[in-house]
C-alpha cells in the first residue's frame, strides 16, 4: 500500500474535514463525531440505501441525498441538520412506523432498537396513519406471528423494516443463500428459500446486525431486557481464532453473547459456537463438587479431602518411583495462567516433564522437527490473508475449524480478487470460492505438495532462486507425474497450481487440523517447508499451521509440551532456578507408559481422552491401568468416570485469564459469573495442589504475569530456516476389507467434548452422524437418517447416517463432539489415515 | 403526417422473416458497420443523428454509449431493454413482433459501438410471443452469420441471448433490469457507479430501449445528419406514439418529434368518440402528469411537452373523455404502482401502500377531511427520494390530478358521492 | 359570687352544650380494625397485578416497572409461554423496599399493575415481604378500581 493516501476535503455543517478518498459522507461525518441516523448501513457492508434515514443536503443538489452511497467529493457542502433534512428523517420515520407494531414492551430489542433511538431523536409524535397495520401472520398459534427461520432464530416479520441487512451480510459475508426476499411492495418479506433453514454456522450475526426485533435467537428472547444487563469483556474459549466477545450478564446468569468488534481478528462476526457455546456453563449437571473414589463409587468430598488426597498421592509416587511416574494432561481451552501453573507444578515440584495438551492427536514425534515447529510457530495474521493475491488452504475444512478465518478468506477472494486453492482429502466449504478445489487420495499429501515443489523448482530454475536447485537436486527421481500420479490428481491441475503460486505477489499458505493431528505431520511440514523455501516465501507471504484450540498457541508458547526448544528450556531454566532433565513424554507415550506400567498417576484438567484421543481401545486400557487418576472437568465425562478424584472445574465465564489466539496475540478475558457450586477455575485448582504438596507456586499474581511475559518474549523461532527439508513420497496403501478412510472431525456447530451440553448448539446438531457423500450413499442405498455399522479393524460403531451435499468422494466423516459415540474406538494412534468399512443397518 | 421509418414494413407479415428483411435492405447498416466503420464513428454518427432515448428519460443514445470506459479490461455488455411494462405503452412489442431484425441489427450495431461481444436482449415475462419472435430472429441470424464467431470475415465476434424476465414493472428500470439479468431479486441499485460503468456483474453495460436500438440501423445506412433532419431541434427523428383510451383510432403511430398532440388524437386517432370531449390527456405513460384539452396543442418533443407541464415519457397518449372519474383513474394507478413497488427503499414501499389506501378510501366514499392533504404531503415525501424513478412515477400523476381536478376529490370526500355521473359511478 | 353564677350558669352549659352537640353528631373517628375507612381514590396501598377477561397475563415483563422503581424493589424474570408470548416468570416486589411511589403503577404500558387499597401487611418476618406474583393476582380487588379508568384517559391524551 502507498504511503500517501489521495484525500479529499469536505465541509459537514460548516466543519472541514479531510478523509481519505472514496469515503462516503456519511463515514465522513462519523469520523469527526457528527451523527446519522442509520439502518440499512453497515460498516463491512456495501451500501444500498434503501432506508433512506440518512438524507443529507449537499449544496448544488437539488434533491436529499443518502449519505451512506454519495461518495464524499472535494469541495462539498454538507448539512446534516437543515430544516430539509429534518424534515426527510421525519417523513422517513413516519413510513416505517406506519407498518410496524408498538410492541416494544415485549420486543427484545427495546431498549438497543435503533427504530426506538432514531424515532426518539429524530421522529415526531404522532402518525397520521389512520388505518390498521399490516399484519403478517404465518402460524396462526401464535398471537405475534414469530416464525422460526432456523434453529435458534425467530423472525417476526411485522417489526421488520427491510433494511435488508441479514439477507445481505447472508450472501456478502458469509456466502450463504438460505435467507432472501419474498413477497413485494410493502408487503415484502424476509424469508427463508423453500425448504430451506437458517442454520449456517454463522447465523446469530444476523441476529445481532438485525436493526430492530425482527430476528431475535432463542437464548436471549423474552429472558431480560437489556438496561438490567451488565457487560462483561471476552474472548471465545473454541477454536484459535480468538474472537472478542461480550457477555450480557445480569446476577449470576450470562444471557447472551454479542461479537465485540477487533477488526484485526473478526471483523465484528463471529460463529454459533462463540455465540451460544457459554451456554454450558450453567447446564444441569455441572460438577459442583469434589468426589473422591471409595470402592467402586466415586463420593462427594470437601476440597480439602481431594486436594489433600491428590497431594499425598502424588508425594508417595514421587518418594517411591519419581516424579517422572506422573503424568498431566491439560486442555487448551485453559487459560494461560492454568497452563504456567501446570508446567510450573510439573517441572519444579515434580521434577517430571510429562505434559502435554495435545489429547486429540495421534502418535506425535518424540520430538518435533524444526520444521513442524517452525510452522506453527511461524508469524501469521488473519487480517494480512485479505493482502494475498494467492491464497492455499492445505488439510483442513476451514469453515469448521476457523470460521473466522475462513471468513478472511472468503473476503480475500470475493472483495479483493484473491485466488484461492484448496488442497484436502475431501470436499469442502472453502473449495466453493477456490479455483481449483484439490482433493487427494487420502494420505498422499506429502506426495502433492512435493510434487508441487518439483514443479517450482523446475520453473524457478531461470529466476536464480538458488534454493530451487538444491531442492530439485534432492528431489531428483522424482517428477510432477509421479506426484500427481499417487495422489490421483492430473498433473495439469498440479502445474497450474504451481504457477499460480509463483506468479503469485502475495502467498497465505493456511494449514489445518489434518496435517497437525496426523502421524505424518513431519513428513508434511517438511514439504510444506520446502514449498516455503521455493517460493521465497519470508518475502512474499506467510504460512502457518494453525493451532486448534483458543488456547493451543498459549500451551506452546509457554511450554506445556513434553519437549521444549533450546531457548525456552533456558529461560524457564533461569526463571525457575531449575530444569528436569528427565525426557518427557506426550500424550501417546503417557498412556503407553501407564499401560507399561511405567506411569502410576495422571492429573488431567478439562480434556477428555477417554473420548477424545484417537485411539479408544489404547486410551482405555491405559487409564485402567493407573494407580491414581484425577481428573478435573465441568461435567461428567468418560474420562470422569475412570478417575480416583474428580475436581469441578470452572468455565472460562466464570474465571478470568488471558487466551493466545493462533495469530499469537494475547488476549484478556474477564470473568462475568462466580464459579458455579463449588467449582474451582483451573489455575487455583493447580495452585491449591502443589501448595499442598510443596509450596505456593507464585508469590502474587505479579509473578504470574512477569512469567508470562518473560516466555513470551522469547522469539518462537520467527523465520523459516534456509536449509531443505528430507522429503518422503509416500503412497496410502487401499486395504480391500476396510475401504473408506475415514475422519473424525468437528461437528460443524460443536467444538471439544462440552458443547453438546449447550442447548442451542445441541439445537443445531444433537447427535454423532456419519456423513457420507450422496454418490456413495447410492451406492450402499443408505438414506439420509439410516442406521450404518462402521467397522474397522479395531471396533464397531453403529450412527444414524447423514447424506451430505459438501462431500463428493468416498469418504466418511464423523463428529468426535458427542458423549457416548466414541468414534475414537474406529481409530489407531499410529495409522495415518484410519479405514473402515460401511453396512447399511436393516432396522427391524 | 405519419413518417414511418421503423415501421416502414410493419405491415408486411413476412418481416419476421430474415430473407424478407434482407430483401427490404436488412443487415446492410450491420454489414456496412463492420466492414467500414470504426466504434467511434458509429458513436459519432449516432450522436450527430441526435438520437435519445426512447425509453423514457431521453437521454441521448451516443453519449451513453461514450460513457463506457475505453481503458477497462473487463467485458462490456449491451442490453436491449424490451421489459416494456408501462402502462398505456406498447411500441416495443409491435417493434419485436413485426420487425425483430430491426432490433436484432441494432442491438448488434450498439454492441459494435461499445465493444461489446455480447448482447442481452431483457424481454418482459409477459411477453411471450415477442420473445419467441426475438428468438427465432436471432437463430436466423445466427443461421446467416450475421452473429457469432467472425461475423463478415471482420474477425468480430458477437453473441446475442434473449431472455425473459420474471413480469415485474420494476424490471424496466435498467439497475433492477440488471439485477434481474444477473439472477438476483428485481431491485434498483443504488447510482453511482452507473451500469455505463459498473453494470452486469460489475462490468460497463449499456441498456437501451428496444425502439432506440431499432432506430440505429436507419441512422448508419442514411447518416446522421438526415435523421437530425427530422424533427425538431433538440428533439430529433421519429417517435412511436402509443395512443389509447377515449379514442375512435387507437393504435400505434410513428411521427416526427415536434408534430402537435392533437394532429395525433385527432387527425390519426380520429378524435375523441362521438359526442364526448377530453377531459384530460397522459402524453407519455402511466407515470407522467396529466395534460388539460387546453395545452392540446402542445408539440410533441421532449422540450415542449416538459414546458406544458408534463413529461413526453415513452410516448404513450392516454385520452380520457368527461365521463372519466379522475379518483378512479388515480386509484387504479396508485393501485399498480403500489404492487409493483420493489419494495427497497423505505418511501416508495410504505408510501405507496398509505396512498393506496387513502385514494381507495376516497374513491369508496369514505374520505375523511384532511386527506388532500395528507396525500399532498405523502407526495412531497416520496417525491425525489427515492432509489429509483418508480416513487416519482408513482407519485407524479397523483399530484398533477390533484392539482388540476382537486374538486373532484373533495367532492368525493364531502358528498361521498362521484362528480362525474359515469358508468363508473360507485356504489 | 357573680363569678361562681356565670361559671355555672352560663359558661358551663355552653361547654355542655358543645359536646351535648356532638352526642348527636356522627363521630369523626372510626373504630379501627372493627370498621375500616374506605380510602381515597388516588391511595396507594399493597400492589396488585391485573389479568385480561379470560384470565391470562396482562403483564408482558417489559421491565419498565423496575426500570421506572426508584427504590429498585422489582425483580422480574421473562420467559415464553406456550402460545409464543412473553409473560413474566417471576415476578417479585420486596415491599419493605419500596416506597408507594407508584411509578410502577405510570410505567405500566399495559395497564397490569396497579396500587391498591390495602395497607394491612404488616409482619413480624421480613420474608413475607417479597411478594410474589401469585398473591399479587390474588389480591386484584373484586370491583375495579375507579380511579383506573381516570388514568387510563389520561394515558389516551399524551
Amino acid at each position: 500500500m502507498a504511503d500517501t493516501v489521495a484525500t479529499v476535503t469536505l465541509t459537514i455543517n460548516g466543519r472541514e474535514v479531510t478523509v481519505p478518498k472514496g469515503t462516503t459522507v456519511l463515514e465522513a461525518a462519523k469520523s469527526v463525531g457528527i451523527e446519522i441516523p442509520t439502518f440499512c448501513w453497515h460498516p463491512k457492508l456495501k451500501p444500498v440505501g434503501a432506508c433512506r434515514i440518512c438524507y443529507v443536503e449537499i449544496e448544488k443538489m437539488p434533491k436529499l441525498q443518502v449519505s451512506c452511497a454519495t461518495e464524499a467529493m472535494p469541495g462539498m457542502v454538507v448539512n446534516t441538520e437543515s430544516e430539509k433534512v429534518k424534515e426527510g428523517r421525519k417523513a422517513v420515520l413516519e413510513f416505517i412506523l406506519i407498518n410496524h407494531p408498538l410492541d416494544c414492551p415485549t420486543c427484545d430489542k427495546g431498549g438497543e432498537c435503533d427504530l426506538q433511538d432514531n424515532t426518539f431523536a429524530h421522529g415526531i409524535d404522532d402518525s397520521r396513519f389512520d388505518f390498521n397495520k399490516y399484519r403478517f401472520i404465518r402460524e396462526r398459534k401464535s398471537t405475534f406471528d414469530d416464525y422460526r427461520i432456523g434453529p435458534e432464530i425467530v423472525r417476526n416479520q411485522n417489526r421488520c423494516i427491510l433494511c435488508f441487512k441479514c439477507v445481505r451480510a447472508n450472501k456478502e459475508i458469509f456466502g450463504e443463500y438460505d435467507l432472501g426476499v419474498f413477497q413485494g411492495g410493502n408487503i415484502s418479506e424476509i424469508d427463508t428459500a423453500p425448504g430451506e433453514k437458517v442454520d449456517s454456522i454463522y447465523s446469530g450475526n444476523l441476529v445481532e446486525i438485525c436493526p430492530v426485533g425482527a430476528l431475535t435467537n432463542t437464548d436471549w428472547r423474552y429472558k431480560i431486557r437489556v438496561w438490567k444487563t451488565q457487560q462483561v469483556k471476552s474472548v471465545c474459549s473454541y477454536c484459535a481464532d480468538g474472537c472478542n466477545l461480550t457477555l450480557w450478564k445480569e446476577r449470576d446468569k450470562v444471557y447472551r453473547v454479542t461479537s465485540r468488534r477487533n477488526d484485526v481478528i473478526d471483523e465484528g462476526w463471529i460463529c454459533d459456537v462463540g455465540r451460544y457455546g457459554y451456554q454450558l456453563a450453567s447446564v444441569e449437571g455441572r460438577l459442583t463438587t469434589p468426589l473422591i473414589k471409595k470402592g467402586d463409587k466415586q463420593v462427594a468430598a470437601t476440597w480439602e479431602e481431594a486436594i489433600g488426597l491428590i497431594a499425598r498421592k502424588f508425594r508417595e509416587i514421587k518418594d517411591k518411583k519419581g516424579g517422572v511416574c506422573i503424568g498431566g494432561l491439560i486442555s487448551p481451552q485453559q487459560d494461560c495462567e492454568a497452563l504456567l501453573a501446570f508446567s510450573k507444578f510439573f517441572r519444579t515440584q515434580l521434577h517430571s516433564n510429562n505434559i502435554d495438551f495435545r489429547t486429540e492427536y495421534k502418535m506425535l514425534p518424540e520430538k518435533e522437527s524444526p520444521y513442524y515447529s517452525r510452522l506453527t510457530s511461524a508469524s501469521f495474521r488473519i487480517a494480512d490473508i485479505e493482502n494475498s493475491d494467492t491464497i492455499l488452504v492445505v488439510g483442513t475444512n476451514l469453515i469448521k475449524e476457523h470460521p473466522i478465518v475462513h471468513l478472511r478468506v472468503r473476503k480475500a477472494v470475493n472483495q479483493k480478487g484473491a485466488k484461492l486453492y484448496t488442497l484436502n482429502p475431501f470436499t469442502t466449504k472453502s473449495g466453493d470460492l477456490s479455483r481449483d478445489e484439490i482433493v487427494h487420495v487420502p494420505g498422499t499429501l506429502e506426495a502433492f505438495l512435493n510434487g508441487l515443489c518439483i514443479g517450482l523448482a523446475e520453473k524457478a530454475d531461470g529466476e536464480g532462486n538458488v534454493r530451487a536447485a538444491e531442492l530439485k537436486a534432492r528431489l531428483e527421481p522424482n517428477t510432477t507425474a509421479k506426484a500427481a500420479e499417487i495422489c490421483g490428481i492430473s498433473e495439469a491441475r498440479l502445474n497450474d497450481l504451481a504457477e499460480a503460486l509463483r506468479s503469485a505477489k502475495k502467498i497465505s499458505i493456511i494449514v489445518g487440523e489434518l496435517v497437525s493431528g496426523s502421524p505424518a505431520r513431519e513428513a508434511i511440514a517438511a514439504a510444506i517447508h520446502n514449498l516455503t523455501v521455493v517460493l521465497n516465501l519470508n518475502e512474499r507471504g506467510q504460512a502457518a499451521i494453525l493451532s486448534r484450540a483458543a488456547n493451543s498457541k498459549g500451551a506452546e508458547r509457554l511450554g506445556v509440551m513434553p519437549s521444549l526448544s533450546k531457548e525456552l528450556q533456558q529461560k524457564l531454566k533461569s526463571m525457575w532456578g531449575g530444569f528436569p532433565e528427565t525426557e518427557g513424554r506426550a500424550t501417546d507415550r503417557m498412556i503407553h507408559a501407564a499401560k507399561k506400567e511405567e506411569l502410576d498417576a495422571l492429573l488431567i484438567i478439562g480434556a477428555n481422552p477417554v473420548a477424545s484421543f484417537p485411539d479408544g481401545q489404547f486410551v482405555r486400557e491405559g487409564l485402567d491401568k493407573l494407580d491414581f487418576t484425577v481428573v478435573a472437568d465441568l461435567y461428567e465425562t468418560e474420562t470422569t468416570e475412570k478417575a480416583d478424584v474428580v475436581l469441578p472445574l470452572s468455565s472460562w465465564v466464570e474465571q478470568s485469564g488471558h487466551f493466545i489466539n493462533l495469530e499469537g496475540t494475547m488476549q484478556r478475558f474477564e470473568a462475568a459469573i462466580k464459579p458455579v457450586g463449588n467449582s474451582r477455575p483451573g489455575r487455583q485448582i493447580i495452585e491449591d495442589i502443589a501448595r499442598e504438596f510443596k509450596g505456593g507456586l507464585f508469590a502474587d499474581a505479579h509473578e504470574i504475569a512477569r512469567e508470562m511475559q518473560e516466555l513470551l518474549n522469547v522469539e518462537p523461532r520467527p523465520s523459516f530456516p534456509d536449509a531443505v527439508a528430507e522429503v518422503k513420497f509416500a503412497e496410502e496403501k487401499i486395504e480391500k476389507d476396510y475401504p473408506y478412510p475415514l475422519f473424525v472431525v468437528d461437528e460443524m456447530h460443536h467444538f471439544g467434548h462440552l458443547t453438546e451440553r449447550s442447548r442451542s448448539l445441541a439445537a443445531f446438531a444433537a447427535e454423532a452422524q456419519v456423513e457420507i457423500s450422496p454418490s456413495l450413499a447410492e451406492k450402499l442405498q443408505i438414506e439420509n437418517g439410516s442406521l450404518v455399522r462402521l467397522e474397522s479393524e479395531t471396533g464397531k460403531l453403529v450412527l444414524p447416517a447423514k447424506i451430505s451435499e459438501m462431500l463428493d468422494n468416498d469418504v466418511i466423516l464423523i463428529s468426535r463432539n458427542f458423549s457416548g459415540t466414541a468414534a475414537n474406538m474406529l481409530q489407531m494412534r499410529k495409522k495415518r489415515i484410519d479405514r473402515v468399512r460401511l453396512i447399511r443397518v436393516d432396522e427391524k | 403526417m405519419e413518417k414511418r421509418i421503423l415501421f416502414k414494413y410493419i405491415d408486411d407479415p413476412n418481416q419476421i422473416h430474415i430473407d424478407t428483411y434482407i430483401a427490404h435492405g436488412g443487415y446492410k447498416a450491420w454489414e456496412k458497420t463492420l466492414k467500414t466503420m470504426q466504434p467511434a464513428q458509429v458513436i459519432d454518427e449516432v450522436k450527430k443523428s441526435g438520437l435519445r432515448g426512447r425509453g423514457g428519460a431521453g437521454f441521448p443514445a451516443g453519449m451513453k454509449w461514450n460513457f463506457v470506459p475505453k481503458d477497462s479490461p473487463k467485458p462490456r455488455y449491451l442490453i436491449c431493454n424490451a421489459d416494456e411494462s408501462e402502462p398505456g405503452t406498447c411500441k416495443d412489442r409491435v417493434l419485436m413482433e413485426q420487425d425483430p431484425h430491426g432490433v436484432v441489427e441494432g442491438m448488434a450495431i450498439a454492441a459494435y459501438a461499445i465493444g461489446s461481444h455480447l448482447a442481452f436482449c431483457y424481454v418482459r415475462g409477459e411477453f411471450v410471443k415477442p420473445a419467441a419472435l426475438m428468438e427465432q430472429a436471432v437463430k436466423e441470424a445466427y443461421d446467416k452469420k450475421m452473429l457469432g464467431k467472425n461475423i463478415f470475415g471482420t474477425g468480430y465476434d458477437l453473441n446475442m441471448v434473449v431472455h425473459t424476465g420474471g413480469g415485474a414493472y420494476i424490471c424496466g428500470e435498467e439497475t433492477a433490469l440488471l439485477n434481474s439479468l444477473e439472477g438476483e431479486r428485481g431491485m434498483s441499485r443504488i447510482r453511482p457507479p452507473f451500469p455505463a460503468v459498473e453494470g452486469l456483474y460489475a462490468c460497463p453495460t449499456v441498456v437501451n430501449n428496444v425502439e432506440t436500438l431499432a432506430a440505429v440501423p436507419h441512422i448508419i445506412n442514411n447518416g446522421g445528419e438526415w435523421y437530425a433532419s427530422m424533427g425538431t431541434e433538440k428533439s430529433k427523428g421519429t417517435k412511436i406514439f402509443s395512443l389509447s383510451g377515449h379514442v375512435k383510432k387507437p393504435g400505434n403511430y410513428e411521427v416526427e418529434m415536434g408534430t402537435p398532440l392533437s394532429y395525433l388524437i385527432s387527425e390519426l386517432g380520429g378524435g375523441p368518440l362521438d359526442g364526448h370531449k377530453i377531459k384530460a390527456i397522459i402524453p407519455g405513460g402511466s407515470s407522467t402528469p396529466f395534460l388539460l384539452p387546453s395545452q392540446i396543442d402542445a408539440p410533441l418533443d421532449y422540450e415542449s411537452i416538459a414546458a406544458a407541464g408534463s413529461m413526453l415519457g415513452s410516448g404513450a397518449v392516454i385520452v380520457m373523455d368527461e365521463r372519466t372519474c379522475m379518483v378512479w383513474v388515480i386509484e387504479r394507478l396508485i393501485h399498480f404502482y403500489r404492487h409493483e413497488s420493489c419494495g427497497k427503499c423505505t418511501p416508495c414501499r410504505e408510501g405507496t401502500g398509505w396512498l393506496e389506501q387513502l385514494i381507495s378510501r376516497i374513491e369508496r366514499g369514505e374520505g375523511k377531511p384532511g386527506d388532500l392533504e395528507k396525500i399532498d404531503s405523502i407526495c412531497d415525501n416520496i417525491l425525489g427520494r427515492t432509489i429509483c424513478p418508480l416513487g416519482d412515477a408513482a407519485v407524479m400523476p397523483i399530484q398533477s390530478a390533484l392539482k388540476l381536478f382537486r374538486d373532484e376529490f373533495q367532492y368525493h370526500i364531502d358528498h361521498k358521492k362521484c362528480l362525474v355521473k359515469s358508468e363508473f359511478e360507485f356504489k | 359570687m357573680v363569678d361562681v353564677i356565670r361559671t355555672v350558669f352560663i359558661a358551663l352549659p355552653k361547654g355542655f352544650y358543645t359536646t351535648l352537640k356532638h352526642l348527636f353528631k356522627k363521630p369523626v373517628t372510626i373504630q379501627y380494625p372493627k370498621v375500616k375507612r374506605e380510602m381515597a381514590p388516588r391511595y396507594r396501598g399493597l400492589h396488585y397485578l391485573e389479568v385480561y377477561e379470560d384470565g391470562t397475563d396482562r403483564c408482558v415483563c417489559c421491565g419498565l416497572c423496575a426500570a421506572a422503581c426508584p427504590a429498585d424493589a422489582i425483580y422480574m424474570e421473562g420467559a415464553e409461554n406456550e402460545k409464543g408470548e412473553r409473560y413474566a416468570k417471576i415476578y417479585e416486589i420486596n415491599l419493605l423496599r419500596c416506597i408507594y411511589c407508584g411509578f410502577c403503577e405510570e410505567a405500566c404500558p399495559e395497564e397490569a399493575i396497579f396500587l391498591g387499597h390495602e395497607y394491612e401487611f404488616s409482619n413480624d418476618n421480613r420474608d413475607v415481604f417479597i411478594f410474589t406474583k401469585e398473591q399479587m393476582l390474588a389480591n386484584r380487588p373484586k370491583k375495579e378500581k375507579p380511579f383506573k379508568r381516570i388514568i387510563r384517559r389520561v394515558r389516551r391524551i399524551f
